[in-house]
């Protein structure tokens, strides 16, 4: 018991120790040249070379501290000067004695001055030289993932593959550190595959592009409208010592329900020949084939012609409704085919197409099919070429005719017994 | 002038049907496209029992055709004939009566045969007891060797007709024409055509505006002469040979309907020329009427003018005697005793029970 009672107090130690390295850690900058009114920012403090005075054949680095607030304003520190073997040691450290920054000059010049820089109780996440001083200085604040799940495809059926692209941006006004991406993976859908993973695990402040973070592609594997669950991001910013996240938008996807077999009836219209004269017959075939493994019910077959054409005869199973050729089933078997002829006198020159219109019930809606013959041409007839005279060019004669035969029939019933 | 031609029997028919198809122009379809040109008003009626007969007609009006209803003829029968005339006399009469009035009638028939020959002479006797027009008879005799009946036929027909008060008795003779077609129908044919054609020429002859003058009573006083008995020559030129020729022609036996010596048998004559002027050479017209009228009495002479035809000569010559009828008499006594012979001997038969009484008392075995 008292075994296990060391082991976990080691491990304890170990792990503050470790959390300790990480959360406040020295930092040291050598042989930093600053130019006179430049400057070096760690986090929000900010170090000014103000001035560099000659003295006694030495050159004085003036050294000023500041505390960058969120503001835009800041706060100058107390610092501390000493010289030590003619060079200047600038330190600040705070009231609590936590934080504490050395600038030690090296070398100096009248232009600049080279410096070590260290630091104590700073988890140091931004330093960088300024030009200009403190006024080009900025506040290093906390950072603020804008994250998006984008889907290839919004409906899809189950089992379809859906790809996923979660993009992040940095809209805050400090560094994303450590970051992490969880998808969020939503239930009615089964992961797949990771398409892409090496996403950056830290990310600037005002970078107005997103980036690309994430790719993974899911199956949909249960029908209904899904709003994704969203991709979360975590991340840190040591300067507040904080862990943040940030959700991104929820998808919606449609997936529909698994479908439901049902019968097809496919239709074709063939004419048995595409010239013809007029006052002569075309017959059409019409093939009804339900290429599906379930029958079609209520099924209507209607032909659909001009009123220059008139539906002369058919197959056995054309009945006329309303003077129309009309085809009926109550029921029309899976996987069953047939042909019915129609035929149909040409009345008047022209070009035509007739049209077969199937409607049935495919055992769930009621479906309404159609399909167009080629195109038909009617030519004059032999004969039509008598309609060019006028109408008293036949009547005259047959008008005699007729009275010469008359004549004739009366004359020989007046001669016959 | 009014006309009435009656066609009795199968023969009667033809030949009336024959005058009305020349009356229409003699064309197949003339009927169709034409009117009858007789030159008077000729009303014609047809008179059979046999219906076949009569629908067997194609120029006759079918109001013209009276049927008497007697099954299907008489069958060369005379003495059911007459009963069957006398049985339908006052439809026949009232058939004619219905056609007006008349100035003269020709009953055409053949002497042989069954209704025709039957009906002939009672029909003309009624028609002369009813009414004071002349009634002539057209008479057809028949081929000898078509038989005994109609020999006999032939014989009583023309007796009674003769009796019957007719006022003369035109002959024509199968046997004599026998030769005018290549086979029999095409004979009859010809025959019927030769008679129609002599018919229709005469009644021209008789209501026409001639150069020289012969009418109804000429004709009358021709056929008053000789025994009653008359017959009809024709002949017609082409425009080479002579009138003369012509009119010897029509006095020859092949220009005659009935066989016979015209310049020995003749009593009167009535002689009718037609054609254009061209050809009608009064002298030598002249001449032959001379020469005719030297050997027979009397003759009558008309002449029609027809500018562009060819010249056509009729002659109607009545005769006191013929020879070639009283062999058909003779002929006929034969075929008589002939049929009387058959009658007795088959009458005999009958009583005798001949075969049929061999078996008298048996019966059939089975």
């Amino acid at each position: 018991m008292r075994a296990d009672y060391l082991v976990k107090r080691s491990l304890i130690l170990i792990f503050i120790l470790i959390l300790s390295i990480s959360t406040a850690s020295a930092f040291d900058r050598y042989d930093e040249k600053i130019y006179k009114g430049d400057g070096y920012q760690i986090n929000n403090y900010f170090i000014e070379v103000f001035s560099i005075k000659s003295y006694e054949d030495n050159r004085l680095l003036t050294i000023n501290m500041y505390q960058l607030k969120s503001d835009g304003t800041y706060e100058e520190l107390v610092v501390t000067s000493e010289i030590i073997s003619n060079k200047k040691y600038t330190k600040y450290q705070d009231k609590d004695g936590i934080v504490e920054i050395i600038v030690k000059e090296t070398n100096c010049t009248s232009a600049y001055g080279t410096v070590d820089i260290t630091t104590l109780g700073i988890n140091v996440e931004y330093h960088h030289p300024v030009k200009g001083g403190l006024l080009n200085a900025k506040f290093i604040g906390e950072p603020s993932l804008l994250l998006t799940k984008e889907v290839d495809k919004t409906n899809v059926e189950i089992g379809d593959t859906i790809r996923v692209t979660i993009k992040a941006k940095n809209v805050g006004t400090g560094p994303a550190k450590r970051i992490t991406i969880d998808h969020g993976i939503t239930p009615g859908f089964t992961f797949k595959s990771a398409i892409y993973t090496t996403y950056p695990e830290e990310m600037a402040a005002g970078n107005t592009d997103y980036t690309q973070m994430y790719i993974y592609e899911m199956e949909a594997a249960q029908g209904g409208t899904v709003t994704l669950t969203p991709a979360t991001a975590t991340y840190y910013c040591s300067t507040y010592d904080s862990e943040y996240s940030s959700n991104s938008n929820r998808p919606v996807v449609t997936v529909a329900q698994e479908a439901v077999e049902t019968s097809v009836l496919e239709l074709t219209v063939t004419p048995h020949k595409t010239e013809l004269q007029r006052g002569n017959k075309v017959t059409f075939t019409v093939s009804l084939r339900n290429i599906k493994d379930i029958p079609a019910t209520t099924v209507r077959l209607d032909m659909l012609y001009p009123y220059s054409m008139t539906y002369e005869s058919g197959c056995e199973d054309i009945k006329i409704i309303d003077n129309k050729p009309v085809i009926q089933k109550s029921i029309y078997e899976a996987r069953y085919e047939n042909e019915y002829d129609y035929t149909f006198v040409a009345n008047e020159v022209g070009i035509y197409n007739i049209t077969a219109k199937v409607s049935y019930n495919d055992g769930t809606n009621n479906i309404i099919n159609e399909t167009t013959s080629d195109t038909i041409y009617v030519i004059e007839g032999k004969y039509d070429y008598l309609k060019e005279y006028p109408l008293y060019v036949y009547i005259i004669p047959i008008i005699i005719i007729v009275a010469i035969a008359g004549w004739i029939f009366w004359r020989s019933n007046q001669f016959k017994m | 002038m009014n006309i009435l031609i009656i066609g009795a029997g199968q023969c009667g028919n033809r030949i009336l049907d024959s005058i009305n198809n020349k009356a229409f122009g003699g064309g197949r379809f003339s009927k169709y496209y034409t009117k009858q040109k007789f030159p008077s008003r000729v009303e014609t009626i047809a008179v059979n029992t046999a219906i076949n007969d009569l629908k067997e007609m194609q120029y006759t009006k079918a109001k013209d055709r009276l049927h008497i209803p007697h099954l299907h003829g008489v069958g060369a029968n005379r003495i059911v004939g007459k009963q069957c005339f006398i049985d339908n006399k006052d439809l026949i009469m009232r058939t004619i009566k219905e056609r007006g009035n008349f100035d003269v009638a020709f009953v055409i028939t053949s002497s042989s045969g069954g209704t025709g020959s039957s009906f002939s002479p009672p029909l003309i006797e009624e028609l002369k007891n009813t009414y004071d027009f002349p009634v002539y008879g057209v008479v057809i005799l028949p081929f000898r060797e078509e038989g005994t009946i109609y020999l006999q036929n032939s014989a009583f027909c023309l007796k009674e007709m003769h009796n019957s008060g007719v006022d003369g008795i035109i002959l024509g003779d199968n046997q004599f024409l026998k030769y005018a077609g290549t086979d029999i129908q095409s004979a009859y044919d010809g025959i019927n055509s030769m008679v129609a054609e002599r018919m229709l020429f005469l009644l021209e002859a008789l209501d026409s505006e001639m150069m020289m003058v012969t009418d109804l009573g000429d004709f009358k006083t021709v056929m008053s002469g000789g025994a009653g008995i008359a017959t009809i020559g024709f002949a017609k030129g082409d425009g080479i040979n002579s009138i003369k020729s012509i009119i010897q022609q029509s006095l020859s036996p092949n220009g005659l309907l009935f066989s016979s010596n015209i310049y020995e048998e003749g009593s009167r004559a009535m002689i009718i020329l037609r054609g254009d002027r061209k050809y009608l050479n009064i002298d030598e017209i002249s001449g032959q009427i001379d020469k005719l009228s030297s050997h027979i009495g009397h003759v009558f002479k008309g002449v029609i003018i027809r500018n562009g035809e060819t010249p056509k000569v009729l002659s109607v010559i009545t005769l006191e005697t013929t020879v070639e009828l009283d062999t058909l008499y003779t002929l006929a006594v034969e075929a008589i005793q002939m049929e009387k012979e058959k009658h007795d001997r088959m009458a005999l038969e009958k009583e005798t029970g001949a075969a049929f009484s061999k078996i008298d008392g048996l019966e059939p075995q089975y």
